[in-house]
């Protein structure tokens, strides 16, 4: 079987996108009334219209097996709904509902990945959420009789009465899946009636019904207070071919529905109590509706592709490159040209509005990625039998969408390892301690100075430095003595590859992969790690990021035949030495003395391998930058300029190559079209 | 050498023999090959794997990669990285002159250019011209080289790109 119908497979990527909001809004819900213990009769209306719509676009989808578990989902919620007065113990509940959400977050990552894609079997689950609809039913058995009764494909309740419509609505010849049409059809009718009754009944759940729907039409009956309006929007609705009021005698439809019912009777036979309760949900429905749409009016957001953004971006990236070819032009050299500089000025300004705003169109809050941690947390205590609360400060702090992406894996192993690790077993250690019994696990986001500054921290047993240092010597990671280690340097051993303190391997962290793997995807954002750790006191893991990846400010060097682009955020100043300034130790190194503080020199044409004429400091530049708190001086034959430049990542051929060790971070496209390498300036102080 | 072409001039034979086609069959073209030189030997490209052909302009070096690889360039907004074929193949590396030239090649995204010493010509192929390289060609080179072209004016040698372009990705696993 093909994965989803002809002709729909544009619409997969929406119905991803949209159901993957809906379900992490779920997921908001459940966590928020879970902490609450209660459900507010808003939630339960929310959960319910997400249920509705993911039942709905999955089967319009042909996902079915996702449409019969959202609708048992539904069921579940239709009971919560109808007597939330009554429905107390409803832990069982969020069990049940968020192993639903996983799975279907499963599932459609699946979809979403897999071109082979088989479609999983939910009946364990979809058992377990009819259990749970029963034991719901049972506790609150009088209503849920009535629904079950009303059940009975039997029309007792036919006889609407004398103020209703009912309509017979034919769909186009061939335009398919004409049970879904009409079930939209019925969704978009609820904003404008109620709906009293449709034949055939069990259009959503039935494929079958489509032939019923081909054959006698789509009949609904419906009390409205404008049926000019109810009739408009039929008349509106796609794919409708025709229509015809069969006016409300109280026979016709009860004669419709006796004529219908056999045809409808053997397909429907595997249809249960939902639809019978469908009147009554479309009179909430409905409620729900008018509240919605008193607030929400137009929509002033739109969803677009992030690659056409990553299109927008590159295009500013080559304007800005195109512009300073422009305006740098070395045939430009040495004119006088006043309107041009005026004109170039203002080009400048525009562009680098055009850049900013391009950027703040790709910010993303923190928030997605911070909110993922709640069910992390909510589920490993459970597991781990830990009482834990997670605290969340500052994430309304925005980052580039490429490096959201990037940090919910980091995010994740971070908190794991801190309920994993971090945390004390038992919460009577953590009082003999003097702590509270509760512990803390806080995700904070801050910005500073172009970076944002993200920690993960936990006021769990912290690092023993002892234990570190022992297991990094058994691992052999120590590359000196290890008295000479200081306590910090130790703790942020545990971000080495092969480091792992935990020996036992348990289900969330300590797989043996560890905390390099966060590291490494940090770094692969152009980000920092480090740790902090306090014995007994807890640790706290801060990362740094950069708030966007692709364009920075850059002073521009000249090494031999070479430029670098150093960038400005590291540098502290740059001067001009003489020989006598300079220190000579013991091991050919070379220092400066400045302000009382010794700095280390690190020639660039050295580093590199460069050809240059300038090797006599007094001929050249010194360049201070600082990164982590440790300083270096660059020495550089001369500044060309400050410049702002596109970064590039290297090409994927050269990915085998640690060039970033190397403390290179990418390479640019200069004005005149040569390339030059942007040095990395944290890797580049921790080499010398 | 010459052992190793009677056995190829066989195995031709044999292929021939095996296909049952038409003689227009065997005369149709099948691709068409850039060859270039490098030193005496003809190198060629199955022109599809060609982007362009560029001179030698300034390549920026990048650290931390092995000898052959010479750099980054930038073609056209693009930064592709640079390789000299001769010391790839173990040559001697010489001066670049005016008639060096870089060849883009591309497979799938990835494009690598390939520093050359001369552009020859671009020649149709058919299949009689194929002989399929055998194992001990070229000990050394042997995994960049698709299969043999035997032309009227000398053996052509020519190249799998693919094998040339994912060569790091395979060392990497």
């Amino acid at each position: 079987m093909a994965k989803v119908e002809s002709g729909m497979e544009a619409m997969v990527d929406v119905y991803i996108f949209e159901t993957t909001g809906l379900l992490e809004q779920l997921d908001e819900i459940l966590l928020r009334t879970e902490q609450a213990n209660e459900f507010k009769e808003d939630d339960i209306n929310e959960i319910f219209r997400i249920m509705h719509t993911v039942k709905g676009s999955s089967a319009m989808m042909g996902f079915e097996n996702l449409q019969q578990l959202a609708h048992k989902g539904e069921d579940m919620f239709f009971i919560i709904r109808e007597n939330p007065e009554k429905v107390k113990d409803i832990s069982f509940v969020y069990d049940l509902v968020f192993q639903m959400s996983d799975l279907f977050k499963a599932e459609i990552e699946a979809i979403q990945n897999d071109d082979d894609f088989e479609p999983t079997d939910f009946s364990e689950i979809i058992k377990k959420l009819e259990n749970g609809a029963a034991m719901l039913k049972g506790e609150v058995a009088a209503p849920a009789a009535a629904a079950s009764e009303a059940a009975v494909p039997a029309a007792p309740a036919k006889n609407w009465g004398d103020d209703c419509t009912t309509v017979r609505v034919f769909f186009e010849d061939g335009c398919k899946m004409e049970n879904l049409r009409a079930f939209l059809l019925l969704n978009k009718l609820r904003e404008e009636a109620q709906i009293l009754d449709f034949i055939p009944d069990d259009v959503e759940s039935n494929q079958e019904s489509a032939n019923v729907i081909i054959d006698n039409g789509f009949i609904i009956t419906f009390r409205a207070p404008d049926n000019k309006a109810v009739l408009q929007v039929i008349e509106e609705a796609i794919n409708v071919q025709s229509y015809e009021v069969i006016n409300n005698e109280p026979e016709a439809p009860a004669a419709q529905a006796a004529e219908t019912q056999q045809a409808a009777a053997a397909p429907a036979a595997g249809a249960p109590a939902a639809q019978a309760s469908k009147p009554a949900a479309a009179e909430k429905t409905e409620a729900k509706t008018e509240n919605k749409s008193s607030g929400g009016g137009k929509q002033s957001l739109i969803s677009v592709n992030l690659s056409k953004l990553d299109q927008l971006h590159d295009i500013v990236g080559e304007i800005i490159t195109t512009e300073s070819m422009v305006v740098a032009n070395p045939e430009l050299e040495g004119l006088h040209l006043e309107s041009f500089a005026k004109a170039a000025r203002e080009l400048r300004k525009l562009t680098s509005e055009l850049q900013d705003t391009v950027m703040s169109i790709r910010m993303v809050p923190l928030a997605g990625p911070f909110q993922k941690m709640n069910r992390i947390v909510r589920d490993m205590k459970v597991k781990l039998n830990k009482d834990v609360e997670l605290k969340i400060e500052g994430e309304s702090t925005e980052v580039d969408k490429s490096i959201v992406d990037n940090l919910n894996d980091p995010l994740m192993h971070l908190v794991r390892n801190c309920m994993d690790h971090g945390v004390e077993d038992t919460s009577e250690e953590r009082v003999a301690n003097g702590k509270p019994a509760k512990a803390t696990i806080t995700l904070a986001a801050m910005n500073a100075s172009g970076e944002v500054i993200i920690t993960v921290s936990d006021d769990g047993k912290g690092i023993d430095s002892r234990k570190v240092l022992a297991k990094a010597e058994k691992n052999g990671l120590l590359t000196k003595p290890s008295n000479e280690y200081t306590e910090r340097e130790i703790q942020n051993m545990i971000l080495l590859p092969g480091f792992s303190t935990n020996e036992v391997v348990t289900e969330y962290s300590g797989r043996g992969v560890g905390m390099d793997v966060v590291k490494k995807n940090i770094e692969k954002v152009g980000g920092t790690i480090s740790v902090e750790s306090k014995l007994g006191q807890g640790t706290t893991f801060v990362i740094k990021i950069p708030l966007t990846l692709a364009i920075i400010d850059g002073m521009e060097v000249k090494v031999g035949d070479a430029n670098f682009i150093v960038p400005i955020s590291a540098i502290k100043e740059s001067f001009m030495v003489t020989n006598d300034q300079i220190i000579h130790d013991t091991q050919q190194g070379e220092m400066i003395m400045m302000r009382g503080v010794c700095y280390p020199i690190l020639r660039l044409h050295d580093k590199f391998n460069l050809e240059t004429e300038i090797k006599n400091f007094e001929d050249g530049i010194i360049l201070l930058i600082e990164a982590d708190n440790r300083s270096v001086c660059l020495f550089a034959d001369e500044l060309v300029g400050e410049q702002q430049v596109v970064v590039k990542p290297f090409p994927v051929y050269l990915s085998q190559y640690d060039i970033k060790r190397e403390g290179l971070s990418g390479c640019t496209i200069m004005g005149d079209g040569r390339i030059s390498l942007i040095i990395e300036v944290n890797n580049l102080i921790g080499l010398h | 050498m010459a052992m190793d072409f009677k056995e190829l001039l066989a195995k031709q034979a044999e292929m021939m023999k095996s296909t049952t086609e038409a003689k227009s069959e065997v005369e149709r073209e099948i691709t068409k090959v850039l060859t270039f030189s490098i030193g005496e030997q003809i190198y060629g490209i199955e022109i599809p794997n060609v982007v362009e052909i560029i001179g030698v302009p300034h390549i920026t070096t990048v650290p931390g990669v092995p000898d052959y690889i010479k750099g980054i360039i930038n073609v056209r907004s693009k930064v592709v990285p640079v390789v000299n074929i001769r010391s790839r193949f173990g040559k001697e590396e010489i001066p670049y002159n005016d008639r060096s030239s870089i060849i883009i090649v591309s497979s799938e995204d990835i494009q690598v250019g390939i520093i050359v010493d001369q552009i020859r010509d671009v020649i149709p192929v058919k299949e009689r011209h194929i002989a399929k390289s055998p194992d001990h060609i070229g000990v050394n080179n042997n995994k960049f080289i698709k299969y043999l072209l035997e032309m009227s004016d000398g053996i052509k040698l020519v190249l799998d790109v693919n094998k040339l372009v994912y060569e790091n990705e395979a060392v990497v696993d």
